[in-house]
Parts: structure tokens; sequence; C-alpha cells
């Protein structure tokens, strides 16, 4: 590999790690520095923690010294979302509401990683309380695309998706609700999992709407993800969500040859029910191309439109979300975002049937969707309808779904794992992607399959120029 | 051994002719079928025969089976006589609660909507039975589609209480609680939302289990409230409880509110030991706001288990009213959802008191909801935290005796605080069982919970206390 | 089924009711903001009532073994 320091996977680093040609403090040190002279362009995080990452890293390379090797993120600089809790450490959810909330308790996922060996950098850019978003009306501003900082990274794991495709840290944990990891990966060219629901523990985690809630890794490749997801999955009794799941070695089950997977695409999600760019569908269909090439068996298939999904989700979420802000709505709206509280407070309005008619209408499209997925292992459908769009604040307010339905949020209404990935570029050199989606459980298989369709594409290898971004002045 | 009011139990001696066969319980009855002392055909005429000469007044039955009752029972001595034996169930007389789906046999959910309905399809629990080698004898009375009664507007009057006519016997099972209390068949299948297995067997004297939700597949069983919904057995002991609930216990895939869990032997736990269990006397649930006779009942009986070797202890849980709130409201939501067309379309077609209770859920707000929800884990949660100190729960079965039947009487719900809701919103398995009776001759109970899926020790217990005991051989006097 | 229930969007007023239902008191600017969220989400509530089969469940499903004690 022969790229800049800030360019290593987390495979790579790691490797290097106990070969002893690389030391996690070197590589600290190398991410802090790089954040110092840029991060004032993309706004990618909330607080920067250089004296514990220093701390920690050398902790790691300790531990390396001594032979102790407590997994793959032992020494790998992470960020993590700010709707993660840290003990001690300011955790914001992006929100004037949480301004000055620090925590007491470590969530688990970010227990696991620091009982792994890793190197938190900092916390990093969301939208507020991960649902209200571009904002330009809260204490910080929202982040920016580093392939080209008027465009948005999208949300809500924005500061993730943009920090690693800056080449500011090797992996960060996102949250996806309705594609808030898939989204901002597939609009900053980076990898990014929403793990099988119940897979990855949500305890202290801010939630946004408890049952389509999902903790996932978010890295530059599909095979960094698959190290992060077997330090962050396991079952926790403390989120009621949490699945006994069995334990898997998701890394090394990459290994295993893709030829003859059965690959599903709903193409009419993106060609006939949303306004997809050209560059989408090509981008596509040499998608599709790749993967018969890797030998799967691509066919077509035909599932419930994404309207009726997104008219499924919107309500739960509106409903689910409300309770946990009301109390603040009633007595001090004007501490939100706008658009956080736009979307926010119309879930007041619902009535319990709409939300159990709702709930209703997500079993039967759950079943529909694993009904077809009998004939095929995996699906395959675009990112996003787009290149990322400009980085404009939410203004007038909107509601998601509304304008055109979610390409994402399906898979959070069937809690079945999802991976967004880079799949090329628009003429403006921006990234497309695309999402695999498996059955539930089957995480390991949709990685397998993403892992594959990277190594036989030359995408990693093409990274955002941010040079020009040092002269840059943090102003809009 | 404490007596019960004799002037109201008349219990004929077993085996002496047809007419003692319908006083005894299922395992006795296997007993003879095993020895050949008897057969499920006679068995069978003597509950078919005991129906037609006094459910005129009780009405505890929509429809009787006598057919099919007649040919199962008939297929049942035949297979014994061949030597295919199919479990302790075979050949033993049951009924359904009429919001179980039978094939070809009207199921009505005791609702003029339902008047004519009749499916193509049996209940997942009917399907057991019938494998078990089960005999079906009818379809009980309920409240109609489990909620709406007793209502005197509907195509069927309401249930009676066997042991006064002038009463009430409880619902919603209230069909299957009056037929089993009235001995006119061993075993019924009741379901139970908010307490509709328990109430009614805590007015007719007998014994019912509500198991662990997902214990019992709901397939083909008339929704009340999705979350809350249970099936569970109605007989006339836990003993016969843990027979009926081997029977029809299992996973169910096309339910989904099932839960793959190993069923054991139910029957086989029943050691008649309860030394070293651990129980938690609610006694708050029930102190101030149930009859004293009821009190001194529910007290009595823990001190029966005391005697018995278990440590019983008095446990503080959270207000009753906490648990009636989040269950009222989760309830009231998916109820009106279950109607919502019917009620927008056709609402003269219901009871007035479905119609009462179920209506204002069509107000409720999707944030009412939701916290309900959020409110049901945390009630569940601090309710099991006590199972670190004890392994059952014990509280009153019902706050009161069997209420007057009068179409112009206050509506139960707003009479007293359910005591059967807590385990009803936390799943728990909770058997209410005989426990006294009334100056009046009318039923008491008592309620035993335990741990998710530990129905086992919960019928354990309860037959403990029922050799221990003899209030549940009482037997009424049908005039 | 093409008719949705109810046939129309709620009003104003029909929404200052929801709204005073819902405990937000609101001051004149903020009641219009969500009175423009509600009809982003209100078609949706309206399609979302179908007369679905009577057994069809809502996707929740109560497992009461997950809030058993944890041992720390």
């Amino acid at each position: 590999m022969a790229g800049a320091l800030h360019e290593i996977t987390v495979a790579e680093a790691g490797r290097r790690f106990r070969a002893g040609s690389l030391s996690p403090v070197e590589l600290t040190q190398a991410y802090l520095a790089r954040i110092d002279a840029l991060d004032h362009a993309l706004d990618s995080f909330i607080t920067l923690t250089p004296e514990r990452a220093l701390a920690e890293a050398r902790e790691a390379e300790a531990l390396f010294a001594k032979g102790v090797d407590k997994g793959p993120m032992q020494g790998i600089p992470y960020g993590l979302k700010d709707i993660y809790d840290t003990a001690g450490l300011l955790t914001t959810a992006h929100s004037r509401l949480l301004a000055e909330h620090i925590p007491s308790e470590d969530s688990t996922v970010q227990a696991k990683l620091r009982a792994g060996g890793g190197v938190l950098l900092g916390k990093q850019a969301t939208w507020e309380f991960a649902i209200g978003g571009p904002s330009f009306d809260l204490p910080w501003p929202p982040a920016r695309n580093p392939w080209d900082r008027t465009k948005s990274p999208l949300g809500s794991s924005s500061g993730a998706g943009a920090a690693i495709a800056a080449g500011f840290c090797a992996a960060a944990t996102g949250s996806d609700t309705g594609g808030s990891i898939r989204m901002p990966a597939a609009a900053c060219g980076i990898a990014g999992l929403k793990p099988t629901y119940g897979l990855v523990s949500r305890r202290g985690v801010q939630p946004n709407s408890y049952s389509f809630d999902h903790c996932g890794p978010m890295a530059w490749t599909v095979e960094d993800c698959a190290l992060m997801l077997g330090v962050m999955a396991g079952h926790d009794p403390r989120d009621p969500g949490s699945l006994p799941l069995p334990a898997i070695d998701y890394a090394a089950a990459l290994a295993a040859p893709v030829k003859g997977l059965r690959v599903g695409v709903v193409r009419h999600w993106y060609e006939d029910e949303l306004d997809a760019a050209p560059g989408v569908i090509a981008a596509m269909d040499e998608s599709i191309a790749v993967l018969r090439s890797l030998g799967c068996a691509v066919s077509e298939v035909r599932l419930p439109s994404l309207r009726a999904f997104t008219d499924s989700k919107m309500p739960l979420t509106a409903g689910e979300i409300f309770t946990l802000h009301e109390h603040d709505l009633r007595t001090r709206p004007r501490d939100f975002g706008r658009s956080a509280r736009y979307r926010v407070m119309v879930g007041g309005l619902l009535r319990a049937e709409d939300y159990v008619q709702a709930m209703r209408a997500r079993t039967e499209l759950t079943a529909q969707v694993f009904a077809a997925m009998s004939e095929v292992d995996v699906l395959l459908t675009a990112g996003s309808a787009g290149p990322a769009p400009d980085l404009l604040p939410d203004e007038p307010p909107s509601y998601f779904g509304v304008a055109a339905p979610s390409l994402t949020s399906q898979f959070n209404l069937t809690g079945q794992p999802a991976l967004a990935l880079c799949n090329g570029f628009d003429a403006a050199g921006l990234p497309l992607g695309l999402q695999l989606a498996g059955r539930p459980g089957e995480d390991a298989l949709v990685l397998r399959l993403g892992h594959a369709f990277e190594r036989a594409t030359a995408f990693r290898a093409r990274r955002p120029v941010l040079a020009p971004l040092a002269q840059c002045t943090a102003a809009q | 051994m404490h007596a019960p009011a004799t002037a109201y139990a008349t219990s004929t001696p077993a085996g002496s002719g047809d007419a003692a066969l319908t006083d005894l319980g299922i395992v006795e009855l296997g007993r003879m079928l095993r020895a050949g002392a008897t057969s499920s055909l006679a068995i069978t005429r003597a509950c078919l025969d005991r129906i037609a000469a006094h459910d005129g007044t009780l009405a505890s039955f929509i429809t009787v089976t006598v057919d099919t009752a007649l040919a199962q029972a008939r297929r049942a001595d035949a297979e014994l006589a061949a030597g295919l034996d199919r479990g302790p169930f075979h050949g033993i007389p049951y009924a359904l609660k009429d919001n179980v789906d039978t094939a070809g046999i009207l199921s009505s959910s005791h609702s003029k909507i339902f008047a004519d309905r009749i499916p193509p399809e049996s209940a997942a629990v009917a399907q057991r039975l019938e494998q078990a080698g089960g005999v079906l004898i009818g379809k009980t009375a309920t409240f109609e589609f489990a909620i709406g009664g007793p209502s005197w507007d509907l195509p069927w009057p309401p249930a009676r209480n066997p042991w006064n006519r002038d009463y009430l016997p409880g619902g919603s099972s209230s069909g299957s609680g009056a037929a089993v209390g009235a001995r006119f068949v061993p075993a019924a299948i009741g379901t139970d939302t908010g307490g509709s297995i328990r109430w009614p067997a805590a007015m007719c004297g007998i014994t019912g289990l509500k198991p662990t939700y997902g214990r019992v597949s709901r397939r083909g069983v008339h929704p009340n409230t999705y979350s809350l919904d249970h099936c569970g057995p109605m007989t006339r002991s836990a003993a016969d409880c843990a027979v009926m609930l081997s029977a029809c216990a299992g996973h169910d895939p096309r339910d989904p509110g099932s839960i793959d869990e190993a069923v054991p032997d139910y029957a086989a736990a029943l050691s008649g030991s309860v030394a070293g269990l651990r129980i938690g006397l609610v006694r708050h649930w029930y102190e101030e706001d149930a009859t004293a006779e009821v009190v001194a009942a529910v007290d009595e009986a823990a001190d029966v288990l005391r005697g018995l070797g278990a440590h019983v202890e008095i446990v503080t849980l959270d207000p009753l009213r906490d648990y009636v709130d989040a269950k009222t409201t989760i309830s009231s939501v998916e109820l009106f959802t279950v109607h919502e067309r019917d009620l927008r379309t056709r609402p003269r077609d219901f009871s007035k008191r479905l119609r009462g209770r179920v209506l204002p859920g069509a107000l409720i707000r999707g944030e009412d909801y939701v916290q309900a929800i959020r409110w049901r884990t945390e009630l569940t949660s601090r309710m099991f935290a006590a199972f670190r100190r004890f392994d059952l729960f014990a509280t009153a079965g019902w706050l009161a005796p069997a209420d007057p039947a009068d179409p112009d009487g206050v509506d139960f719900f707003q009479k007293r605080q359910l005591v059967t809701m807590p385990f009803s919103l936390t799943g728990l398995p909770a058997l209410n069982l005989p426990c006294g009776f009334s100056a009046g001759g009318l039923p008491l109970s008592l309620q035993l919970a335990g741990r998710p899926f530990d129905e086992a020790t919960v019928l354990r217990a309860g037959d403990a206390y029922q050799r221990a005991t003899d209030w549940h051989l009482a037997t009424p006097v049908l005039a | 089924m093409t008719a949705t229930v109810p046939a129309r969007p709620a009003t104003r007023e029909e929404i200052a009711v929801l709204a005073r239902n819902a405990g937000l008191d609101l001051p004149a600017d903020l009641f219009d903001e969500l009175v423009a969220a509600y009809a982003g989400i209100e078609p949706m509530l309206m399609r979302l009532r179908r007369g679905r089969d009577r057994a069809d469940e809502p996707a929740h499903v109560f497992d009461p073994r997950k809030f058993m004690p944890v041992e720390d």
C-alpha cells in the first residue's frame, strides 16, 4: 500500500502494528495533525480528544510490545458519532439541549471498542438528535462533504462519513434509523453497514426510534467494517432490542467464495420510483456486470413500492421520537433547531391507531420481502438516487419521505442487514453507492459480497483531494 | 385441611355411575380410561346429558357439537383399544371459547358481526388438542369479541354462574368458566388479555392458567389485544391444567407472538412439594380494595403455603393502578385497530358495552400508546427484578366474589381494579385457584405467578396447595 | 379501496385540537410549522388505514424473557 499514512485501512494498520513497522502513536499523531490542518473546513468533529487519544495509543503500543493482542481494533484511531455516550466526555447529540451533557457511563459499543484497545480521537457531528438537519441554527455547524465542501455528506452520521473520506480516522461508528449510516456512506464514497436489528447494542446511544435504531460500523473498506463489527457486536441484556445471535468472525468469513450467490436486483426502486440520476443507473448496470463476472446469479425481483415502506416507517418514527422529546417540546421548543423541531413535533398529532396500523403494514411488508428472499440470497439496489446534494439548510423545513420515498428505510423496517458501498463516480467526481441487503443474521454474507465487489473494482484507489482546503476559512 | 363450605358442596362419590363421571378431572378420567373402567364415549355422553339438563339456565354454550363429540369419542375409544395412546388428553372432552376458530363449526366470538361465521381452518390450539385425542364438546359463551360484556343486546345471552345463576361467571371466558364450574366438561380453553381466564376461574371456583406470553399459539384465535393476548387451560385442578397445557403449548411460527422455547412435561413437575420455594405475597394489591372475605382467604392460603414449607414474605411492587393504566391504554388502541372498519361502517351491530370499551381507543394519540409500551417495559423490569429474591408471587385472584347479573349494573371496569392485569402486562404465567367461599356461597380465589416460561413451578405450587386443601373439589348444586 | 380515511385532510382548527390534546401550547409561528409538518405526514396516515384482516398483527412482539434481571 503506497498511500499516505492517513489512507491506511484498519486491516493494513493492524498488520503493520503486529509486524512492528507502524506504531499506534505515530498513526494517531498523523490523524491529529491532519484534523488540525483540515477539519476547520469540514466540521466533522464536535469534540476532539487528542490527549486521551495519545494516551490510549501509547497504551496500545505498550500492549503490542508485551505481545498482548485484544483484537483488530487495538491501536486503531476511531471516531464516535456524538450520540454515543462517553463517560466524562461531552455527548451533545449535536443539540443545544445537550450542549453541556457529560454522561457518567460509556455506551456499550464504546465500552467494547475501548476494551478492544481502540484509540478514541473524538466525537463526530450528526444531525440534531440524529433527525434534524442540515441545520445552521445549532451550536455547531453541519459537517461537509470532503469530495466537495459545498456538498452535503448527508446524514445523520455525517461527521463519520466526512471524517473517514477525509482521512481523519480509520473507522467510526454510525447509527441508522432510516439510512443514517448508508446515506452518508454513499455520499462520501465509503462503506457503512446497518447490521441486523439486535446484533449491536444500542444501550447508551441517544435513541431516535426504538424499533428502527441500529448501531453500526463505517470505514473506508468493507473489510474494515467487518473487522469493526466483530468488536461491536454481541448480545446486551441491557438493550431490550438486543438479540442473542451467534458470535461470528466477520473478517474471516470474507474469504469464502461468492460464486453461485443469488443476487436479486430491485431495479424498480431506483429506476421507476425515484428520479435517479443517469449516472446512478449506469453505475448500477456496471455493478451488476461486476457481480456476474464474480459468478453471482443476478436476477430481477419485484418488491412492494418504496412508497409503501415509507408510509409505514414515517408514522412509526414520528410516534416514537415524539415520546423522547415531548417534555422539552412542551417546555422549551425554541431550544431545538428548526429542522428537528419540525420533524419531531408533528409526532404529537398522531393517533395511536395510526401507529398500530403502520405496525401492521410493517409486518405485511416485512413478510413480503422475506418471502422474496427464499429465491435470492442478497438484494441489490442503489445506495442513493444521485450524488451528494448541495449543503443547504433544511429550509423551509422538510419532512422525510414527503417529496420522494426513502431508498434506505425499507431495510430499517425489515431489520435485515444492509451494506452501502461505493460503486462509481459521477461526471463531477462525486461518489455513487449501492446497497446490498441480506437475510436477518446474514451480515457475514453481505459483507463477503461487498468485499468481493471492492476487490474486483478500483473505486477504493480514488480519494478526495483536500489540499486546497488548508487555505479555506471556516466560514461558509 | 381446609374444608369447603359444605352447604354449597355436594360432591358425588367418584365411580358410582355415569353422573359421577362428570365430577372427575382429566387425570382420574385418564386413569379409568386406561384401566378399561370407562370409555371416552361414556364420559362424553355424561357431559352431553348434563349440558342438556342444565345449560338452559346457565347459557355457557353457544354451540354444542354433539355429532363431532360422539365421533371423536368413538375414535378415541377405538385408538386406545388398538393400543394407540396419544397421551393424557386422549379421550378427554373439552370446550373451546367461541373466539377460537373451528373448521366447519360456527365461531361467532359471541358477536352479531360473526353470527354466521364458519371458518375453513381450525385455530392452532384446537388442532393441537384434536391431535392430542381430545373430544370437542362445544363452543362457549364469551364477552363480545372477548371484550364487550356481559351484554344483553347480542344474539346470545351472557353466561351465568353455576354457583348461583343470579350471578355472573366473570369474563371474558365466561362460558368456559361456567361450563367447567358446572361440571359440564372437565376442561376448556379460555383466552386472557387482562384476566379473562383467571377472572372466570375465580368466579366459578375452578383452576385457570394464563401461560407465559408466547407459550400457546394464538393463530386462529380472534384477537383482542395483539400484544397481550394469551390462550390457556381452564380445568378443576392445577394437575389437570398441567396435562392440558402440555397438550396445547409449543412454538408456532405462524403466530408472530409465539416464542420458541422447549415444552417440559408439566405433569411430571408436580412433586407435591413447595418446601424452600420463596413466595412474594403482593398484599398491597388487595389489602385495601378487596372484600374482607377475600383478604382473609388469601392470607389464609398464604399460611397454608407457609405450613407446607414455602418461605412467604410480603413484597411491594408498583401500584396496581399503574399496570391497569398501561394495559388499558395499549388494549384500547389495539382493540380499536382490530374493529375500526366495522365501527366506522356498522357501529350498531356491536353491543353497547363493546362500543363503550373500544370506541375511546380512536381518540388515543400515538404518543400515549408508545408511552404505555415504554411504561410496560419499566413495570416489567421492576417486577422481574424481584425474582432475585422470589420464585413466585402470590396475590388475590380477584378482589371480590361474583357480581349479580344485572343488565343495568355498573361496568366492572369502573367498579374495581383488575388484580389480574399486572401479570397480563408482564406476560408471566399466572394461575388462579379456589381458596375459599364468601358467606353467600360464592368462590374466592388465590393467584400465583412465576418466572417467564416457568409454568412448571407455578403449577407445582398450585398442585401442592390443592393436595393440602379441597376448595377445588367443591361442586355447585345445579337446580 | 381507493377512498382514504378520513376522506379529507384536517383543517387548521382540527389540527389545533390535536395539538391541544398533545399538550402542545404553541406560539403562532411554531403552530404554523406544525400545520405544515402535519401536511407532510397526514397523507401517509390516510393511506395506512385500509381495512386489514383482523388477524394481521402489528410488528411488535413482547418477549418476557428479555426483562429478567441481569447480573452485573
